[in-house]
């Protein structure tokens, strides 16, 4: 198991370079950079921010030096706000952004496994079909239209609850954000686990455990659900990567101090730096948590082996 | 802790007289319907028999005659949309059939136990076997998991899984199918039940294997006096091992009796028509001075073994080792061997479907040099047809978009009509009717879509086939009629087969030689007179018996452990 984590480490490494190359280049080709504003810079004051920000050396150099510092960790300092290194700025707004993506992963799994359950175990039933509906309609609207339309019923008609802002993490504050960036992974997760829960009832280990004299409960509990929750399990990857690019929008819709609204205002300030760490930092997650999921996937089942 | 709540007796004097003896389970006018959405359909109707304390009653029939519904109705197995509509299982004072859940429960697996047809399914990828086994007496007899160990340890002593106390913690996919199947059969006896279903328990299996398995369960019924349901279509099997036999179709019992009387003097010409069914004949024999069409030697296959950081192939599986042949025009070579033995293996790369080493010459050209464009002319003379008639037509398209694919290929010039009729002609070539070329291949039974692959192989007018288990998932009399066709096919056109199966009554029906396989080596190669006659190696020996005759094979030794 050691030398396969190891393995799959070393294999992010050409990942990790192909999305800052692509990144560092796109962001670059992009209109506008990070001084211009509505008033043009003198040409010498211009010149000497560039040369501050080393940017006055060819694009290829650049490109080397940021690769240099990202190897010793470090990802700059931010264009934009000028006191801060991108480091710093990731770091405050990580807090904020692992909480509410942590949250809404919980919700997803749970809900979208109660709901894939009942309606397995109520196929083609009025209530099957129902929450399949809904399920439907969960992955079919964006979260940026279901955002507004949350905060539009609990926030402004009901008031319930607070239409946007963080006030210091407060749970009224965070129950619509969550709620928005969950639902499209609760809908997937649902249709997900009833469909591999139906294949699973269906197949021949099943019936042996009925032959065993187990009743049809202890036959979900103990056979049916472990094996329908595989394929939910290895979606968790695609699923993280899913709630983080929720949450860029989400984060700026509800104007929560996250990583998704700094990574948002960079790319319009043409904050280069940030741009760039925040895409490097969100893709190791990715990797990283993908090498997690391919480890409990094959905690879970004995036939997957990982080759040392 | 009491560790040892039961110990395993020998029980002795079971075999008594059934007929006076009140009957164990009672089957009385069964009727089984499915209720699908397109309508009603009778699987069973009105099916009775009895099974007495330690007789062992076979249900035989072929695919679609109902005896495996009947079977999964005693212990209410069946899906949800399954009704019946009319008849009794009367069990110990209780209507399985209208038995409430609970009640169900506490006879399943404790006293009516079931072992199923897919060893390789049946059992939970995802739990060790000492888990799945010990599940049953947790169940049943009350027991933690550390007081069933010792029982299950006992019961895998018992079932012959070799080294016991090192597979507790084995997960299935670790164990071969036979194994599997001892592990079920392990499951099963646990609590000693009163009546054994086996649902065609050994069909999934290979020969040998299958004869060890049946030993066993009849070792164990000796021992235990259980009575034994057992559910099969191989006449053989239940020749050697049923007390009682009915026969099974269309949801109907047939015939009924005790099975040497069933043997020797069948009513019903249905049974006479089952006990006909095992292909006869033999090849007419080819002219020696017959030209060669295919001649390989030293054929090697072998797959790597990558392990280690870097993937570094460190070993390899010789899949075929080095193995030549030749094979005149006409003639018909069988290659004989059991699963993993590199018979199909073998047979890919003669047709350079794989790549191999050694050479290969067919006709005047040697093919091992070609790659896979330059052998696509070639292509056409010679054909494949495999063992899945289910699977290996697309269902997305018509059999006669099937069968004209290749002429696309290998006939670009023909235009839509002729094409058209090239179908038509091989389907009436393989006796079917060319009118039914515009359905799909799932309106077919298994022995018409396998007619429809020979057709499919044969529009393209090849000299060569390679057959590859072209009859084993086909029931035995449908089998027949298949093995009939393929030597009409090949007088009529002078083909040569290379005909691969594990099933010896329909390699000796067919080939002029015969290669016998076991892990990718020739275990024994000469013409099928001699091989069948006169088999030389032990292997082919036991191949022959436990094909032919069941009870040789348990004196083989070296065979135990499987």
């Amino acid at each position: 198991m050691f030398p396969y984590i190891i393995k799959r480490l070393l294999q992010s490494i050409p990942t990790l370079l192909i999305v800052i190359t692509l990144s560092f280049f796109l962001m670059r080709l992009a209109p506008g950079g990070p001084f211009d504003g509505e008033r043009k810079l003198p040409p010498e004051i211009e010149a000497n921010l560039l040369a501050a920000y080393n940017m006055d050396q060819p694009l290829f150099m650049q490109f080397v030096d940021y690769l240099g510092g990202i190897a010793q960790g470090d990802f700059g300092p931010s264009f934009k706000y000028k006191d801060f290194s991108v480091s710093d700025l990731i770091w405050s707004g990580f807090p904020v952004s692992l909480e509410l993506g942590m949250w809404a992963m919980l919700l997803a799994v749970i809900l979208g496994v109660l709901i894939g359950c009942y309606a397995a175990l109520h196929q083609n039933t009025r209530w099957d079909y129902l929450m399949m509906g809904g399920a439907m309609a969960g992955i079919a609207i964006p979260n940026f239209v279901m955002a507004p339309i949350l905060t539009l019923v609990f926030g402004v008609y009901l008031s319930w609850l607070p239409v946007g802002g963080w006030n210091d993490g407060a749970l009224s504050n965070k129950v619509l954000p969550i709620l928005a960036l969950a639902l499209p992974q609760i809908a997937y997760i649902a249709r997900m686990t009833r469909g591999s829960m139906i294949e699973v009832l269906g197949s021949h280990f099943i019936r042996t455990a009925k032959a065993k004299g187990l009743t049809a409960t202890k036959v979900i509990q103990k056979h049916a659900l472990k094996a329908a929750l595989l394929p939910v399990v290895s979606y968790l990857g695609p699923a993280t990567a899913g709630i983080i690019t929720g949450s860029v929008v989400i984060e700026q819709i509800f104007g929560i101090p996250g990583i998704g609204r700094y990574f948002v205002q960079a790319a319009l300030n043409r904050d280069y730096t940030l741009v760039m760490g925040t895409v490097v930092f969100y893709g190791g997650l990715i990797i990283l948590f993908n090498l997690v999921v391919d480890i409990i996937y094959g905690l879970l089942d004995p036939q997957i082996r990982y080759e040392n | 802790m009491s560790t040892q709540p039961f110990v395993i007796e020998q029980s002795s004097a079971v075999k008594q007289n059934h007929q006076s003896q009140q009957p164990i389970l009672e089957v009385d006018n069964l009727h089984v319907d499915f209720n699908l959405h397109t309508g009603t359909v009778s699987a069973v109707k009105g099916v009775s028999f009895n099974l007495h304390k330690g007789e062992t009653l076979a249900l035989v029939g072929e695919s679609g005659s109902g005896k495996s519904v009947t079977s999964m109705s005693i212990l209410q197995l069946l899906p949800n949309l399954v009704s019946h509509p009319k008849g009794q299982i009367r069990y110990d004072g209780l209507d399985l059939l209208r038995a409430e859940e609970k009640q169900l429960c506490r006879v399943r697996g404790d006293r009516i136990a079931m072992v199923f047809q897919e060893p390789m399914t049946s059992l939970n990828p995802l739990q060790t076997i000492e888990m799945q086994v010990a599940e049953v007496l947790i169940e049943h007899k009350a027991m933690t998991k550390q007081q069933a160990q010792p029982r299950v340890l006992e019961l895998f002593e018992l079932v012959g899984i070799p080294n016991p106390k090192a597979r507790l913690k084995a997960y299935p996919h670790e164990l071969s199918g036979g194994q599997r199947q001892r592990v079920m059969i392990a499951m099963a006896l646990a609590c000693e039940p009163d009546i054994l279903i086996a649902d065609e328990p050994t069909t999934a299996l290979d020969v040998t294997i299958q004869a060890q398995i049946m030993e066993l369960l009849k070792d164990l019924q000796d021992r235990f006096g259980m009575a034994i349901l057992f559910i099969t279509h191989d006449l053989g099997v239940v020749h050697h091992f049923a007390d009682r036999v009915c026969v099974m179709r269309y949801g109907e019992i047939v015939e009924q009796g005790i099975t040497t009387q069933v043997f020797n003097d069948p009513k019903h010409p249905y049974t006479r028509e089952l006990l006909d069914s095992e292909p006869k004949g033999k090849k007419s024999a080819v002219s020696p001075s017959s030209p060669i069409l295919l001649e390989a030697k030293d054929i090697r296959v072998e797959f790597p073994i990558r392990t280690g950081f870097f993937s570094r192939i460190t070993d390899s599986v010789k899949a075929v080792n080095n193995i030549s042949l030749k094979l005149r025009e006409g003639q018909t070579l069988g290659i004989v061997g059991e699963s993993g033995s590199g018979k199909s293996t073998l047979g890919k790369a003669l047709l350079r479907l794989i790549s191999s080493e050694g050479k290969i010459q067919f006709e005047d050209e040697a093919i091992d040099v070609k790659d896979m464009l330059e052998m696509r002319p070639l292509r056409r003379r010679m054909q494949v047809v495999f063992q899945d008639p289910f699977g290996s037509l697309s269902p997305r398209m018509t059999v006669a978009e099937v069968i004209a694919e290749g002429l696309k290929v290998h006939e670009p010039l023909f235009n839509a009509r002729q094409r058209d009729q090239a179908v038509c002609q091989s389907l009436e070539e393989v006796d079917l009717d060319p009118a039914l070329r515009n359905r799909y291949p799932h309106e077919f039974s298994g022995g018409q879509r396998q007619r429809i692959a020979i057709a499919r192989a044969m529009v393209l007018k090849p000299k060569f086939l390679l057959l590859d288990e072209p009859t084993s998932a086909l029931d035995r009399s449908v089998q027949v009629k298949v093995v009939e066709l393929l030597r009409d096919l090949q007088k009529k056109h002078a083909l040569t087969y290379l005909f691969i199966s594990h099933d010896l009554a329909v390699v000796k029906a067919l080939s002029d030689e015969v290669i016998v396989m076991q892990n990718g080596n020739v275990v024994e190669q000469g013409s099928a007179e001699q091989i069948f006659q006169n088999p030389k190696e032990i292997y082919t020996q036991q191949l022959l018996a436990a094909a032919f005759d069941l009870e040789l094979v348990e004196e083989q030794p070296q065979l135990a452990c499987v």
